[in-house]
């Protein structure tokens, strides 16, 4: 067992970025805690309504000079920033694990994801074009130009603390916005270092800002005007509180919100390759993203294949090794808070209570190493779960799994659409026939087919429907590029 | 010793190609009519190292099972230290041969047992491989030559 070395060695006193300088703020501060050691790694302050004005007042004087910045030029910035991200990749990573708690492995897939974002935004030139046609009427041309609009910001979750904000921010800012990133007070170090390499790169002041805080600074945020757009990721229920005052204050949004997915396995499936997609998908980052798996759907009334699946489901389970995510051994890592613990342990309790079996209970976990059992649950998992019963229906945000048995493809396909959530859902099958039924028929943002986990490249939109997206452009890919600006159609003739 | 993750199965890729690179500079101090070969070998671990290194970072965000792709024992492919620096070159290149088996053979199995599940990661395991067979015959060559 190899315990990877830590990159912060000190409490961090965190700063806001605002107008290209790193400045303190007066508000109260809040302790940054490493789940899995206990120890308080950093303190986060709560910024003021007029920090919030000052760095949105930054972004604003800084619009002009940035938009009219050639796409080229601004690209640039986004080469150099790539750079720094790749000579900075453990570091990045590690902090990641020590903020969160994810594994280490986890951490580096969040950076390369974060990192990937800034490699399609310096492709803006391209992106950003608009489209011509000549002699619309004798004479007359027409064309189309997409312009930035202002400042945007995003109020990120804690879930994925690096590469959350960057599903938006390379987009707004390549396409000439300037930018304010809200992170989540939980674990906000690695948008700092984030912010560190941004700095080397040269932005210019007032381009892209950091303002730390809670759902005080978030509101200042959402109600100043001259912000122009917001980006959420986090609950539905505050998500739809935002999308509301967006509404209410004419700015654009890009909502995501909570999710209840559902892995359905066909008789038919590969089961090694399945069991493996299966793990990662229900137990990956303990259960804490909006991808995760939650309902295991088998299908089929073959009692044999039922319970091979069901056994090795159980097996594969009973031997996650849970433990500090820097431990290269550890397949899972603490929840990110003792919230996130107590909320688990709760709908643990509601399964017992609703009559669900609890096969394989995570509440007592054997932790690897010797850290404090404060955060660490261990994966858990319900069988004869019936569709109306809560942990059936509401997102755990944890890693549970309830295993719900269906006759056929049709039943699973109308259990899934049944769910008021609409994010990512998988079916597991040799068969186009199945696959294309499944794709084709689920009312969901993003579909798998034999991935477990459904995480679009940042050159495609990240999908959601139902009561998982509020909004109609989506983050990333080309989505981001019309979300972040404003289409203006010139009509011209020259006498 | 069993792995599981990626993480691991590249850290004990790194092991592994570091032992080797250190005997092969032994091998060159101690056999100066081989050193530039013996060095070469020892360069080509280094960057055999840099390479899986690079193809991990770059394909793990879509290698999401990384934390389950494996499961290895490889106690069997671990080497024990250096021979004794008396022995004269057959034991050392016997010695080496045996190395690049093990070494072979730890990529091979870690590139099937995660084929279908992490993307660029089994291609690179399996090019290593291969170009340990090819270092393998030429160590064998060298070994005849010097036993005839």
């Amino acid at each position: 067992m190899t315990v990877l070395e830590e990159p912060l060695k000190e409490v961090l006193s965190l700063k806001n970025y605002i107008d290209g300088q790193w400045i303190g703020s007066v508000g109260e501060t809040q302790d940054v805690i490493n789940p899995a050691t206990g120890k308080v790694i950093a303190k986060v302050p709560m910024s003021t309504v007029d920090e919030v004005n000052t760095a949105v007042a930054a972004a604003n004087n800084a619009f002009l000079e940035w938009r009219m910045t050639p796409p080229l030029a601004r690209a640039r910035y986004f080469f150099r920033l790539r750079e720094l991200l790749e000579e900075n990749f453990e570091t990045l990573s590690r902090i990641q694990t020590m903020e969160h708690g994810k594994t280490i492995d986890e951490s580096r897939g969040e950076t390369r994801r974060g990192i990937e974002m800034v490699e399609v935004a310096t492709g803006i030139p391209s992106l950003m074009m608009g489209y011509n046609l000549e002699d619309i009427a004798s004479g007359i041309d027409e064309c189309v130009v997409y312009q930035p609009l202002g400042v945007f910001c995003n109020i990120a979750p804690f879930n994925f603390p690096f590469m959350v904000p960057l599903w938006f921010s390379p987009f707004a800012v390549a396409t000439g916005n300037t930018f304010i990133v809200k992170p989540s007070p939980r674990d906000p170090i690695s948008q700092v270092k984030l912010c560190e390499l941004v700095d080397e790169a040269g932005f210019p002041p007032g381009v892209y800002n950091v303002v730390h805080g809670g759902a005080e600074t978030a509101g200042s945020l959402l109600e100043h005007s001259d912000v122009k757009g917001v980006t959420f990721v986090g609950t539905s229920n505050v998500g739809r509180a935002i999308y509301q005052k967006c509404g209410e204050t004419g700015k654009r949004a890009i909502v995501q919100g909570a999710a209840k997915n559902f892995m359905v396995v066909m008789p038919d499936a590969d089961v090694n390759n399945t069991i493996a997609s299966l793990m990662t998908s229900f137990y990956g980052n303990a259960g804490q993203r909006c991808l995760s798996g939650a309902n295991l759907v088998i299908v089929g009334q073959d009692d044999k294949f039922y319970n091979e699946i069901l056994e090795r489901f159980l097996d594969a389970t009973a031997r996650i090794r849970v433990g500090y995510g820097l431990d290269e051994s550890i397949q899972m890592g603490p929840m990110q808070s003792l919230d996130g613990k107590d909320r688990v342990t709760r709908y643990i309790e509601k399964g017992i209570e609703e009559g669900a079996s609890l096969v394989i209970d995570g509440r007592t976990p054997e932790v690897i190493g010797n850290y404090p059992d404060t955060c660490f649950i261990g994966p858990s998992v319900f069988v004869d779960v019936t569709p109306d019963m809560t942990i059936a229906r509401e997102e755990i945000f944890g890693p549970v799994a309830s295993v719900i048995r269906v006759r056929n493809l049709d039943e699973a396909i109308r259990l899934v659409n049944s769910s008021k959530y609409g994010n990512g859902n998988a079916i597991f099958t040799s068969s186009g026939k199945a696959a294309r039924e499944f794709q084709y028929r689920v009312n969901s943002g993003n579909i798998g087919v034999n991935i477990g986990i459904v995480a679009p490249m940042a050159f495609f939109p990240f999908g959601g429907m139902k009561d998982s997206f509020f909004g109609v452009l989506h983050g990333q890919g080309r989505d981001a590029i019309r979300f972040f600006t404003e289409s203006k159609v010139v009509i011209q003739r020259w006498f | 010793m069993a792995l599981q993750t990626t993480s691991e199965v590249v850290s004990f890729a790194r092991k592994l190609e570091e032992d080797g690179a250190n005997y092969y500079v032994c091998l060159a101090r101690l056999n100066p009519r081989y050193e530039y070969n013996f060095q070469l070998y020892a360069k080509e671990n280094r960057n055999n190292i840099k390479q899986v290194q690079r193809v991990y970072y770059e394909v793990i965000s879509d290698a999401i099972e990384g934390c389950f792709a494996f499961n290895m024992d490889v106690t069997r492919f671990l080497f024990e230290g250096l021979p004794d620096e008396s022995s004269d070159l057959g034991n050392w290149v016997k010695r080496a041969i045996d190395i690049e088996i093990k070494t072979a053979e730890f990529y091979s199995e870690a590139a099937k047992e995660c084929k279908s599940l992490m993307a660029g990661i089994p291609r690179i395991f399996s090019t290593i491989a291969r170009k340990r067979d090819n270092r393998i015959t030429e160590l064998k060559a060298l070994l005849s030559s010097n036993t005839e």
